[in-house]
């Protein structure tokens, strides 16, 4: 009974948002429309970018998923848990991806309870296993918006000032169990300096409202999947750092990896220190990363060594994080007419069919629209420019 | 910004304006130009109050001598004090504009509860008691009396004004009730007789609608105001029942006990007085033969305001001799009252018309009808000749005196109704003698007779034409204006059956129909789990609402919504409703959602407004028709069709239909809001029904949302408040249904603006 007029009504749902942007061009054909809303769309988050800002490169960041009754709605397919928890996997491999130098941490909140589903750590592998296995988590009860910001915060205040300290909360219920005052609470984390965004996957809820003004965080509701996605990675970039946020050095270790080979009588399998803890994986290895100060061994980057507490990074890790801080200049838009003579993109060497075609500011090279999405979203620098500096 | 309304300089004291405020100031304009009477209908949250004052203010400027006063009237003393801030802030904007302070004096007036200063009288709790020690205080034969004995307690503000305060004028300024009481303070000076007597040279007065309507306050506190004012009536779509309400009379056996009372005290003071002091009352009879010229004479040079209660031909005639004596008029309230009495021992329903009624009680008792008339006047004179200091203890034999004046005056347009139990409680005796007035026109005729404009404006009027009708004047002008939105920001939903395609429908054959509240049950759990914060659910009446949250609790159905959000009840006690609202809008605050079920007409459908996240979704359970059995309805209806010829089920659908519109209007408090308007009752998808509603809701109901299943009506709202969730800022509204200066300007947009008045 309640099934059939549901599922007629989302698939009208699906079309009614094509059928009000589609218009036919004069010969009749769609195909233009089609293609420039595709267009349309690959450029939304490139013109994104922001001006010169500091950013706060550290990052520790708790996600808080709402395990609540109202994951179980199938407005998201297969439900709302399943496309969250498939949608935070993507999220946790590109925040790592972006930065490398950050920590996340992640608490599941139901039955009006918080529990941590992870501590907080720089290893996407354990994340993401637990994300995988939270799967068959069963649903029930209501969320508690106060008990996971407490949870999270008792954490979090402990971090260094010059560490970014946020809270991601992803937040399905419309409502919340609450055993005190939150409002005291959202004082407490805007003195401590706790960012809290908020994605909603319902509707707009007063609290979040005030609670994302109040820690100046962001508070978006979602319309589809796509957008939740989009609205996901839109906390991968790192926050602008606030002016009260103190600087300071750090210690970086920055082991080299050695290659070793049974062959050789000298080395001896030995264990990784981030298996100690864990069961599973393979647990004797040959190479590894050696930490500079004391020697205990990894077999992956980036990491706190569990020993001397130093932490380890690799140098292209480090080189990733800068990006943010100089963020490659936004390519400049012409129509294709002003580059008659130049056919072929710079990068792809394939030839310029789109209307529109870009080029960088400072060596005028000629791309594509793919791959200026590809250059600003992983490069994060100009081709043509590097490669004229090594030239000369 | 300045802006120039059809040649007319206006001051607007903000940057931005919406088009259809430009539109209402048009209009508004047309009115005062032909110097008729109008009625506007603009949406609430669109600034309706700034561009009526700015206006009529700019009007006032241009044209010292065509409009001299606007008198401003809305119903609580909240939304006056509103009134007046936005006044302010238009006054500011003058002040910088053009650099010169004007000499514009606008004043707030209330009752001497919300303005006595004294410091005994003013901790009194209850209007009346405050009323009563005020007059004891200060009534001229009081202080007269204390020439001879100067031990006998004052009022020293009123002293002091009296002494000084009338030659000094108050000073030009923005005046609101806190604002006199400081200035009443610092002078001591009584703020309230200081505002009575200060809104006759004010240029702008902002009262309660009674201090117009009430034929017994309007004779005392606006009977001389100026001919040349502009009178608005805010929030009036429920003026014709102030009107009638006014002029009605309810008399119960309580009433009858105390005014027995009264009786007895006025005899003993008159024999006291007798022994003491005869001469008085023979001064007293000398002065009622002179009859009522000097009030005839006010009248006739148009100073006053006419006051229905007293009509125009008692004035011409002196007081009858068989009331003129103190003991025969008191003798002749005896008779009046013994008769009282014995109409309502009666067993059965009785209903007659004022003639009826007076040719019974002349028949029984032999009491003729000109003394009747006179009662009232007579009772007011002997109340003065006796002295008496504390008015508040005599309201019985004056509600009574005022009962007799009316029921002989008028034999049109009122009908005694004497009922011996309620209709719901049949087995205790209760009777109760209405006196009802059944014509609304009869208490606002004056003020459309004396002032040069009128205009009458509210958020929800539809249909226009029917106020004109039931209060018997012509306007100049009839608009409708929508709002403009930038985003569609409200959601009309007709929601016709349930899942299971049961009818919804509260009318009274499926009523007690099980299906029919199943699926009640079941919209409002759906729409508790996916409406954010608050809800409010509205029933037709408090016993409506009951039988359902009784079935609902037996069914599981409340457990299962409290699950989502709490639920407060709205409760014939207003401390208990209050603290539910108060304990209401905490859980919306805080995240946990609430759920307030309450009632059409009831306090919380009238006068609270629930902004944002008060209220995201209103949900009106079945159509708030008025209880149709009632009699004195019956009789209005009557009368109506027979007058007015207006249909029963006309009036009674409009009657409704405005009661929906104000319940589902709360939700939506200006542009930035947003909710949902659900309509739970297959009749709203009916032509009659629908097009009864306000412009501004119904150009957003589209075929799509018309008699809808419950889930059809789930999906809808959940795609609806996702859409709203997204971020809205201001620049989106620019251009669109927020305008600067230049834009205003533009050709373009005056033509738009033009076109957008619907003109009726």
């Amino acid at each position: 009974m309640d099934e059939e007029p549901e599922r007629a009504k989302r698939w009208e749902g699906g079309y009614e948002r094509t059928w009000e942007v589609l218009k036919e061009d004069e010969s009749g054909s769609l195909k233009a429309m089609v293609e420039e809303i595709l267009y349309q769309s690959k450029r939304k988050r490139v013109t994104q970018s922001h001006a010169q800002v500091r950013l706060g490169m550290m990052r520790h960041l708790y996600i808080v998923i709402d395990c609540s009754r109202s994951m179980e709605d199938q407005d998201l397919k297969p439900n709302r848990l399943t496309s969250t928890l498939k949608l935070m996997e993507g999220f946790v491999d590109e925040y790592f991806d972006q930065n490398p130098i950050s920590q996340v941490g992640i608490i599941t909140t139901k039955n009006k309870r918080a529990e941590k589903l992870t501590e907080l750590a720089g290893n996407p592998k354990k994340h993401i296993a637990a994300l995988k296995k939270a799967v068959d988590m069963p649903c029930v009860g209501e969320p508690s918006l106060y008990n996971s910001l407490s949870l999270a915060v008792q954490t979090l205040k402990h971090m260094p000032g010059h560490t970014s300290r946020e809270i991601l909360i992803v937040l399905s219920s419309l409502t919340t169990c609450d055993p005190a005052n939150i409002y005291e609470l959202i004082k407490n984390l805007k003195s401590l300096k706790v960012r809290v965004s908020v994605i909603g996957l319902s509707a707009e809820v007063r609290v979040c409202t005030v609670l994302t003004r109040e820690t100046g965080g962001s508070y978006h509701v979602i319309l589809d999947e796509s957008h939740f996605k989009e609205l996901l990675m839109l906390h991968v970039k790192p926050p602008p750092a606030s002016f009260s946020s103190e600087c300071s050095l750090i210690r970086m270790g920055f082991p080299q990896h050695t290659v070793a080979f049974l062959s050789d009588p000298d080395v001896r399998p030995s264990f990784s220190m981030s298996h100690l803890d864990g069961a599973g994986g393979p647990a004797l290895s040959l190479g590894g990363y050696f930490c500079p100060q004391c020697r205990a061994k990894y077999t992956e980057l980036p990491v706190e060594c569990k020993v001397c507490g130093l932490t380890l990074v690799s140098a292209p890790h480090l080189a990733r994080s800068f990006h943010h801080l100089f963020p490659l200049q936004p390519f400049i838009e012409s129509p294709a007419e002003d580059h008659q003579d130049t056919r072929f993109c710079q990068a792809c060497q394939a030839v310029l069919r789109d209307k529109t075609v870009f080029s960088c500011p400072s060596c005028r090279s000629v791309f594509c629209v793919e791959c200026d999405l590809f250059i600003h979203e992983s490069l994060h620098c100009c081709p043509c420019c590097i490669h004229s500096r090594t030239a000369t | 910004m300045r802006l120039n309304i059809d040649g007319l300089l206006v001051f607007f004291p903000y940057d931005y304006i919406y088009p259809e405020q430009y539109s209402y100031m048009l209009e508004l304009k047309r009115t005062l130009d032909a110097k008729g009477h109008g009625v506007l209908e603009m949406p609430s949250g669109t600034g309706k109050t700034i561009s009526l004052l700015s206006l009529i203010v700019a009007y006032q400027r241009a044209f010292p001598l065509e409009v001299t006063k606007l008198i401003y009237c809305s119903r609580t003393v909240p939304e006056i004090e509103k009134v007046v801030e936005e006044l302010r802030k238009l006054m500011e904007f003058y002040a910088k504009e053009t650099g010169e302070v004007n000499n514009f004096l606008a004043l707030s007036l209330s009752s001497r509860k919300n303005l006595c200063i004294h410091p005994e009288v003013s901790s009194l709790r209850f209007g009346k008691e405050v009323d009563g020690k005020c007059h004891s205080l200060t009534a001229s034969y009081i202080r007269a009396q204390r020439h001879s004995n100067p031990n006998l307690p004052s009022c020293r503000f009123y002293e002091e004004f009296d002494a000084v305060g009338r030659q000094v004028p108050l000073p030009a300024g923005i005046y609101n009730l806190d604002d006199l009481k400081d200035f009443g303070r610092r002078k001591g000076w009584c703020p309230y007789y200081l505002a009575r007597y200060s809104i006759l040279h004010a240029n702008i007065v902002v009262y309660s609608y009674h201090y117009l309507l009430d034929p017994k306050i309007a004779d005392l506190v606006s009977k001389e105001l100026a001919k040349k004012s502009v009178v608005v009536f805010d929030e009036a779509h429920n003026i014709d029942n102030v009107c009638i309400d006014s002029m009605s009379v309810n008399i119960t056996r309580r009433t009858l006990d105390r005014c027995q009372n009264n009786v007895d005290t006025l005899q003993n003071t008159i024999h006291k007085i007798k022994e003491t002091d005869a001469a008085k009352l023979r001064e007293e009879y000398r002065r009622l033969v002179e009859g009522l010229k000097e009030a005839n004479v006010a009248r006739e040079t148009d100073i006053y305001l006419a006051n229905p209660v007293l009509p125009d031909e008692i004035l011409q005639e002196a007081v009858p001799g068989s009331i003129r004596t103190a003991e025969h008029f008191v003798g002749f309230l005896r008779r009046f009252l013994e008769y009282l009495k014995a109409r309502l021992r009666v067993q059965h329903v009785v209903q007659e018309s004022a003639p009826q009624f007076l040719k019974d009680i002349f028949d029984k008792v032999c009491i003729d009808r000109k003394p009747l008339r006179f009662c009232a006047e007579r009772l007011q004179s002997l109340l003065r000749t006796l002295e008496i200091a504390d008015i508040a203890d005599f309201s019985a034999v004056t509600l009574i005196s005022n009962f007799a004046t009316l029921v002989s005056t008028y034999s049109q347009g009122f009908t005694i109704i004497i009922e011996p139990f309620e209709d719901r409680t049949p087995t205790i005796a209760n009777p109760v003698l209405h006196f009802s007035c059944m014509d609304p026109s009869i208490a606002i005729k004056p003020v459309f007779q004396r002032f040069q404009s009128v205009i009458i404006t509210s958020g929800t009027l539809s249909p226009l034409d029917i106020y004109p009708r039931i209060l018997d004047f012509r306007p100049v002008t009839m608009a409708s204006f929508t709002m403009t939105l930038a985003r569609t920001c409200l959601c009309p939903l007709i929601v016709g059956r349930g899942n299971d395609q049961v009818a919804l429908s509260s009318k009274f054959e499926t009523r007690e129909d099980f299906a029919v509240i199943r699926n009640y049950g079941n919209l409002l759990l759906e729409m508790s789990a996916i409406v954010p914060d608050g809800i409010v659910a509205f029933f037709t009446s408090y016993v409506y609402m009951e039988n359902i949250v009784a079935a609902w609790y037996e069914q599981g159905i409340l457990e299962n919504i409290q699950r989502n959000k709490l639920i407060f009840i709205e409760t014939q006690d207003a401390a208990e409703t209050s603290m539910a609202l108060e304990k209401y809008q905490e859980a919306c605050e805080n995240g946990r959602g609430a759920i307030l079920l309450s009632v059409a007409r009831g306090k919380v459908s009238e006068g609270i407004d629930f902004v944002h996240h008060f209220g995201r979704a209103v949900i009106m359970f079945g159509v708030p028709y008025v209880y149709t059995q009632s009699r004195i309805l019956k009789a209005r209806l009557e009368y109506l069709r027979d007058q007015f010829q207006i249909r029963e089920n006309d009036f009674l659908t409009f009657d409704a239909m405005r009661h929906a519109a104000q319940c589902v209007g709360r939700a939506i408090r200006g542009k930035t809001d947003y909710g949902l308007m659900i309509f739970a009752d297959k009749r709203y998808a009916r032509a009659d029904k629908r097009g009864k509603l306000p412009r501004w809701i119904q150009e957003h109901i589209n075929d799509g949302s018309l008699n809808l299943t419950v889930d059809e009506a789930v999906q809808l709202s959940k795609h609806f408040l996702r859409q709203m969730a997204q971020p809205f800022r201001q620049e989106d509204q620019l251009g669109l249904s927020l305008l600067t200066l230049e834009q205003l300007e533009s050709e373009e947009m005056l033509q738009k603006i033009s076109q957008m008045a619907h003109q009726t």
